[in-house]
């Protein structure tokens, strides 16, 4: 499979000189894609990922295995429909983004967990329905109602899975989880079969009892009786354990779950990988994000797709008929295909570059040191980036980009781009500010920059020279800001610093001194607020979500009370 | 890298194993404990049963005027009674409205609070003892998770709801009372903090021959006298307005049980970070 970054469609869509086309130089490591919903198209044969960091991913299928969108809404009017943090389901028109209407239960309206879609083959317009039936199953993850018989409906809740008549809702058969594992969604697979799986990514077929299929002569001899049946035959499973298991379930039948070899680089497989870097690690720290896909049209392909927070994609093609072993062991489904983002970027050539890699080389190292800060400074065509040395480089930005984009005679020349090193932090450089950039009454000649060793330190841009350190920090330094225009003197010539142990400093540039410094927060800092007039500083901490108006605390400081340090 | 600096790293890996494996559990336990406590407040009850949720009466009203004054019952999420007086200005008629016999007032905001509550539980039943977290990360993720449960829980209590005039006009919480509401009366009730608030707006209607200039209102969780808007081709201007409010100790407890809860994620979530900085520090 191939990847296609969304940004490069952007190139279709080109009207007008106004678009500005970003280029991305992503370095050798992979961005993280922690994904967390997936899409099967039907049109292209790509599958689509979205991410919890924001981004869409596009990814290729391979040309023997074609698949199709499953269809949600409905198609011709084009419907939305969406739930949330709220009682009710919003109906919005897909094109104008209107909600339409809502659909709120009569009898105790509460957030709706999850719902399926049934169609009717009588009309193509929603019915509305005033009845309910409770069917006290809590925690349920998801619905699915069955395509095959259009009579049943397949319930998935954390600590079991339940198929009710899609009738009369009774229920007709119960199913626990195991071993701890919660369930986290499943789907009918056949008319007599479902795939329901885990939050650790591991999924299971199972062959429903007579009494939950219509066409059987038992259907429904089970309504009314006491709880949970015996557990239905398990046909295949798809299992992600690190160590061979053998299980016994109720019934006696044996289960044998091991580990597909997905990793082949086993040095960093998820799990030896931590013992190297406990912290940073990609072990899998979301739950994987599983989906059936079934195709509606010729070839008609079942398909289970996976994607997990390392990136990756993985891909099980179900079929139809059972295997061959004999009832009393469940075979283990192999995987189809398996692909991850950093594996994609491995095997480019040449790999994909970082913006100054050729003036980051380690001797004896295949990596380059890391960017970890950069600021652009269009007005001198200037480009600073920090590393993770606490080496600060300043490159000529349109020389340095062409470096890595273009094929020329300049790759053969030695330190080219021409380029100036500023060293004096030790360790990672976290931030990086041009406040002139930001205002024009700072002095041009001034560069700032904070990092992990919680020094700021302000460069002169021209000759490099470091020109004062600040250690009044007691953390790393998080965020460099700019004071607003119309503040009081004083106040106009610092910058303001924010640091990893909540503290939040008034640095003087033309003093070279801490005017201010507000320690002693709880939470860490979100949001700085100005009020000039009053001189005051107002820092709005603790809440996760700064949009909106909650937050734990508010700390009130002035310049003018404290004197300097 | 120095001897001293390799059995610095060596004792601090061992720190953070005992970081991972004791004291995450530790606080994971502190937080359950708190947040069942939270939860009790709210009173949930067991799915399918008809419980008996407490009943409790709260008294609003005002110490300097008294135009106002309401007899709430809450019953969990729902008002299920609300008596109101009212004295009309220019006139000492009282008037007295309450809930008709059928009818319950959800508060929304104890509904979407008490969910939140109920999420941030599931996160943290998710990893009981005998469940092994490898990574820092992994722990953030969760602090993460829970932090964002209670922040919402929390900014459900303190942000009522910003509503236009139409909007309160159509809630239909009118038309709940007997004797029904006139038409130049609405009300409207919101959790703000941990106070039950009752709001009453007192309207006439603006004459097509008024000299006013007819500028519709915005959305406001309160809104002042003066305050126009416009309903089924009539419109209306706010004359008076009267607030009163009654503190739900209860829902005081769960704001307090919200910081401490915060306040112990994030501290977690520092300890963890402690240790990533210094892991920040590479052999350079």
């Amino acid at each position: 499979m191939e990847k296609n970054m969304l940004h490069e469609n952007s190139r279709e869509n080109m009207s007008g000189n106004s678009l500005v086309l970003p280029i991305v130089l992503w370095g050798r490591h992979a961005p993280t894609h922690c994904i967390s919903s997936l899409l099967v198209m039907d049109d292209l044969a790509t599958i689509i990922t979205g991410c919890h960091d924001g981004q869409i991913c596009l990814w290729d299928m391979t040309a023997d295995l074609e698949f199709y969108q499953f269809t949600i809404g409905t198609q011709r009017e084009g419907r939305l429909l969406c739930n949330g943090h709220y009682p009710e389901i919003l109906v919005v028109d897909a094109t104008s983004l209107e909600v339409l209407y809502s659909l709120v239960s009569k009898i105790s309206p509460d957030w709706i967990s999850s719902m399926s879609i049934i169609r009717s083959h009588r009309t193509q317009e929603p019915v509305f329905e005033e009845e309910s039936k409770p069917i006290y199953c809590q925690g349920c993850q998801t619905i699915s109602f069955c395509t095959f018989t259009q009579l049943s409906l397949l319930v998935v809740c954390s600590k079991y899975w339940r198929v009710f008549d899609a009738g009369d809702y009774s229920l007709l058969c119960s199913v626990p989880s195991e071993n701890d594992q919660a369930w986290t969604g499943g789907d009918f697979i056949a008319a007599d079969k479902v795939i329901i799986w885990t939050e650790d990514g591991c999924s299971y077929i199972y062959k429903l009892p007579a009494t939950c299929l219509p066409a059987s002569e038992h259907f429904r001899t089970d309504v009314g009786k006491t709880a949970e049946s015996s557990v239905p035959p398990l046909v295949y499973s798809i299992a992600d354990r690190a160590d061979k298991q053998i299980e016994e379930d109720s019934e006696g039948a044996d289960t044998v779950c091991v580990w597909p070899e997905r990793y082949p680089d086993h040095e960093n497989a998820p799990e030896l990988l931590f013992l190297h870097r406990p912290l940073e690690a990609p072990l899998l720290i979301c739950p994987p994000v599983t989906r059936f896909f079934y195709g509606r049209r010729e070839p008609f392909h079942k398909l289970l797709v996976q994607g997990d927070s390392g990136g990756r994609l993985s891909l099980w093609s179900i079929p139809d008929t059972s295997p061959l072993q004999p009832l009393s062991s469940t075979a283990e489904l192999q995987v189809s295909s398996t692909v991850s983002l950093q594996e994609a970027f491995d095997k480019l050539t040449p790999l994909p570059a970082g913006i100054i890699d050729q003036l980051s080389v380690i001797p004896g190292s295949e990596e380059p040191i890391k960017v970890t800060a950069s600021v652009y400074i269009p007005s001198q065509g200037r480009l600073v980036c920090g590393r993770e040395d606490g080496s600060i480089v300043l490159v000529p930005a349109t020389q340095t980009a062409i470096v890595q984009l273009l094929q020329g005679e300049h790759m053969l020349r030695r330190g080219w781009p021409p380029h100036r090193t500023l060293r004096g932090h030790r360790n990672k450089v976290t931030c990086l500010l041009y406040p002139h950039q930001v205002s024009p009454r700072y002095d041009q000649r001034s560069l700032v920059s904070g990092g992990v060793d919680f020094s700021v330190i302000v460069w002169d841009i021209f000759t490099g020279e470091m020109k004062h350190i600040f250690c009044v920090h007691g953390g790393e330094i998080t965020q460099l800001l700019v004071p607003p225009e119309n503040c009081s003197t004083r106040v106009q010539h610092c910058v303001c610093s924010v640091a990893s142990d909540h503290s939040v400093g008034l640095l003087s540039l033309r003093e070279r001194k801490c005017i201010m410094l507000a320690s002693r927060h709880l939470f860490p800092i979100q949001v700085i607020k100005w009020r000039p007039c009053d001189d005051y500083l107002v820092i709005l901490h603790g809440s996760m979500e700064t949009h909106g108006k909650g937050f734990s605390g508010l700390g009130l400081c002035s310049p003018s009370c404290f004197s300097g340090f | 890298m120095s001897a001293a600096s390799q059995a610095e790293r060596a004792v601090l890996e061992e720190e953070f194993k005992w970081l991972l494996k004791e004291e995450v559990h530790a606080v994971l336990k502190q937080l359950k404990d708190i947040l069942k406590e939270a939860s009790r407040r709210f009173s949930m009850p067991a799915a399918g049963v008809e419980s008996q949720l407490k009943q409790e009466n709260f008294i609003l009203g005002s110490s300097t005027m008294d135009q106002v004054k309401g007899v709430l019952t809450l019953q969990g999420e729902a008002l299920t009674q609300a008596d109101i007086n009212l004295k009309i200005a220019k006139s000492n008629q009282v008037m007295h409205f309450a809930f008709r016999d059928d009818k319950q007032w959800k508060m929304q905001q104890i509904q979407d609070a008490r969910n939140h509550v109920n999420q941030a539980l599931q996160l943290l039943n998710s990893r009981d003892e005998t469940y092994h977290f490898k990574t820092g990360a992994e722990v953030n993720k969760l602090m993460d998770a829970v932090m964002m449960q209670l922040t919402r829980a929390r900014n459900r209590l303190t942000t009522p709801a910003s509503m236009t005039l139409p909007e309160l006009a159509s809630s239909g919480l009118i038309k709940m009372f007997a004797p029904p509401m006139p038409g130049d009366l609405m009300v409207n009730f919101y959790i703000n903090l941990s106070k039950l608030c009752l709001t009453v707006y007192q309207l006439h209607v603006l004459q097509p021959s008024t000299t006013k200039n007819f500028k519709p209102a915005g959305s406001s969780v309160l809104h002042n006298p003066g305050a126009m808007f416009e309903v089924n081709n009539t419109k209306f201007e706010v004359s008076h307005v009267h607030k009163v409010e009654c503190v739900v100790p209860w829902l005081n407890d769960t704001l307090v049980f919200f910081t401490i809860s915060l306040q112990l994620c994030q501290q977690l979530k520092d300890k963890i970070s402690v240790f990533s900085s210094y892991w920040n520090y590479g052999p350079f």
